[in-house]
């Protein structure tokens, strides 16, 4: 690591520093400045530690499950507060923590950055995208504060469980209204980012030279729009089955249960994407910046991406299989599709090492483990696309260990990104001998989480049971899960302890710590208000690199 | 703002084709409960025409002539000047966040909650709107003799070209 210190940073002329007029305006700090700030750092920073808080009570959600689970026969919780944990586990984790924390949390932050904007274009609406998503994030908590407790229908509310004959108390309407809040927060995120990346970008930075997590994030929005409404409308649609004597779910009084399956998967299968693709880009631009490399195939990997988000929107049904009443092949063959462009990321990113200089510290680290569990929970995704399995898998801990491989592999990425970017976001580095430690305990703990529990799909233990006899073949299987969740745990901790020390006195990062190659390396760490006191000419698609090795020129296609 | 329209309409093409598909087979094989899937696919690419074609005018409006950060030799001088009005801090949306927690609380409590969500919420949209009176000496093209000048060479508001 030493030669890259040494490398002059950035020996571009600086142009001259009135180039981009900026209105000045007050400055404040502390608790006013995270409650006013428009600034599209801040609010990133906002999302991402408010996602990582989120992270961190679900997790000991989860916790409290696999303890309950851990020996037959236990009474570790009641039936009823393990029903809220897996429910509220599972919504906190996809609507607070997975989906925020990369699209809104590194978005915001980074999209600026890489297209070397000012801001975003809508800085206020940003800041009130925040406060709705903070405010849906704690009314899904206020849940557990009431008589009746939080919601126990799992994350994904099937009716007719959700009616208010079923649920009553308002634990299930603040669900619903937590979501609602959460959902629109997404939206306005969503008109923001696609507004900024089509009208603020720097002047050289075509849309084909933008950095692949921007063109990833892109296309997520995309998804955002047209997903998120849907899931808005069937909360809404739910609201008016609960409180104003509607019956759209409601079977006893001529509704159609299977209706609210079609609205809720319409959202939740792009829901995937919209979590996973912004991982995928954190990923990329990791992999090419740790491999001295310009990602391999930069096209094929938008068009890899573009076809991801198009097809996402055909698959929701494959969630709804043994429901009967569902088009089959049209669904099993549009899910098996994904995995040709998922294939085709995957061949770029092998690509983009190849031959490579390969630095293999902890940020690498992560994305090399998002590579392996990504891939593990994209090959029993393939199993589960087909019908004659899945028929026999659904409902089983076979699809639970399926998504989670999926989701945690997308999370390792995450936690990639945090070691990649928070140097530039903090202006310290973070220890790589606890963050080495923290990844070992998150790769084995999650593994030995998840894997076990293919097995015990296999051996049919269905999922949100609350407890099991002891002769049913699944005792030492769920000992081992267990086990492995405490490792989690525990390697949370440590990573949590690295960002908590290393944030006053990490090792000073420098502007460039990395040699990255993406324009949010152009600026100092911590960025300046308003992002860029002078851009590097843009070139190609990493105009940094090709600022500081002028020598090695990034070969442009055009 | 070709790459974009182009982008946007593709989706576009995909999800009517998709739509269309998915619309007969639901029509031979399909259960009734699936309608909703088709009109889930019909909104969806009535919804990217909309931003589709709204991008394809805002590409077709500049006569071919591409902005700064659409060509691929521009330079930072080509998008020197004022690029928008971005306010430093404001209170509003906070508020107006706060407004609309207590109209989502109204749904789970009653209508009581929505009598401080709204007054929030109203409260700060007048002052979000009345805040930025910074407009007028700021944005680009709503000085009149600016936009008079800028008729008909729409580069003018971002890049320069030297034809």
């Amino acid at each position: 690591m030493t030669i890259l210190e040494e490398r002059p940073q950035l020996p571009f002329e600086a142009h001259e520093p009135s180039l981009m007029e900026i209105v000045p305006g007050p400055r404040p700090h502390g608790i006013v400045k995270f409650v006013t700030s428009t600034d599209h750092k801040q609010i990133g920073l906002n999302y991402l530690f408010t996602g990582l808080a989120g992270f961190v009570l679900a997790g000991l959600m989860a916790l409290v499950m696999r303890t309950q689970l851990i020996v037959p026969n236990n009474h570790f919780v009641t039936e009823n507060v393990y029903n809220e944990m897996f429910t509220i586990h599972g919504t906190i984790m996809l609507f607070v923590f997975a989906g925020p924390f990369a699209f809104a949390g590194f978005g915001n932050y980074l999209v600026p950055l890489m297209i070397g904007a000012p801001d975003m274009a809508f800085p206020r609406f940003n800041n009130l995208s925040y406060w709705l998503y903070l405010g849906g994030f704690s009314l899904l908590l206020a849940g557990f504060l009431t008589n009746n407790g939080a919601a126990q229908f799992g994350w994904f509310g099937y009716a007719p469980l959700t009616e208010a004959i079923h649920s009553p108390g308002p634990g299930a309407d603040l669900w619903i209204v937590g979501i609602g809040l959460t959902g629109f927060s997404g939206i306005f995120t969503a008109v923001n980012i696609i507004t900024t990346v089509f009208t603020l970008r720097a002047p050289g930075m075509v849309m084909f030279r933008m950095p692949i997590f921007v063109w990833n994030i892109l296309v997520t929005m995309f998804l955002i729009l047209l997903a998120f409404p849907v899931l808005t409308a069937a909360m809404a649609l739910l609201w008016i089955d609960r409180h104003l004597g509607g019956n759209f779910y409601d079977a006893t009084k001529g509704g159609q249960p299977i209706l609210w399956q079609n609205l809720f998967w319409f959202f939740g299968h792009p829901e995937v994407y919209i979590i996973a693709l912004p991982y995928f880009g954190i990923a990329t631009e990791i992999l090419a910046t740790m491999s001295r490399k310009p990602v391999f195939g930069y096209k094929g990997m938008i068009a890899a991406t573009l076809s991801i988000g198009a097809l996402a929107m055909g698959v929701w049904a494959h969630h709804m299989y043994t429901t009967g009443a569902v088009l089959l092949p049209f669904f099993a063959a549009m899910s098996l599709l994904i995995a040709v462009p998922t294939g085709i990321k995957f061949f770029n990113w092998i690509g983009t090492m190849w031959r490579g200089t390969i630095v293999l510290n902890t940020a690498m680290l992560f994305c090399l483990g998002f590579l392996a569990m990504f891939l593990f929970g994209g090959i029993t995704g393939v199993i589960l696309a087909q019908p004659v399995l899945d028929f026999q898998l659904h409902n089983t801990y076979f699809v639970v260990a399926h998504f989670h491989y999926v989701l945690i592999g997308a999370v390792l990425a995450g936690f990639g990104g945090l070691y990649y970017w928070l140097p530039k976001m903090t202006g310290r580095k973070l220890s790589e001998k606890w963050g080495k430690l923290g990844f070992a305990l998150l790769f084995i703990g999650f593994n030995l989480t998840f894997f076990p529990q293919h097995d015990l799909g296999l051996r049919g233990m269905p999922r949100r049971i609350e407890t099991y006899n002891a002769g049913m073949g699944w005792n030492f299987l769920n000992e081992l899960s267990s086990i492995g969740a405490y490792i989690t745990a525990l390697g949370v901790l440590v990573n949590a302890w690295n960002i908590f020390t290393s944030w006053r006195k990490g090792e000073l990062a420098g502007d460039n710590p990395w040699d990255g190659q993406t324009l949010e390396w152009a600026c100092s760490s911590p960025p300046p208000d308003h992002n860029f006191e002078a851009l590097p000419p843009i070139r190609s698609e990493r105009p940094v690199w090709d600022a500081n090795h002028p020598d090695m020129l990034t070969k442009v296609g055009h | 703002m070709k790459v974009e329209s182009r982008t946007v309409l593709g989706a576009f093409s995909f999800l009517t084709i998709l739509a269309v598909v998915y619309w007969v087979l639901v029509a031979l094989h399909g259960s009734s409960s699936e309608r909703s899937g088709i009109a889930m696919l019909v909104f969806s690419f009535a919804a990217y025409a909309l931003l589709g074609g709204y991008l394809l005018a805002q590409y077709l409006r500049r006569h071919g002539i591409p902005r700064a950060e659409d060509r691929f030799d521009a330079t930072q001088e080509d998008g020197a000047g004022v690029i928008d009005y971005f306010p430093a801090t404001s209170i509003w949306p906070a508020a107006m966040g706060l407004g609309m927690v207590f109209g989502a609380c109204a749904l789970v409590w009653g209508l009581w909650y929505l009598a401080i969500g709204a007054v929030l919420f109203f409260g700060a949209v007048f002052g979000w709107v009345t805040e930025s009176d910074y407009t007028e000496d700021v944005l680009p093209g709503t000085d009149p003799d600016e936009l008079a000048a800028a008729h008909g060479d729409f580069a003018s508001t971002g890049a320069h070209h030297d034809h």
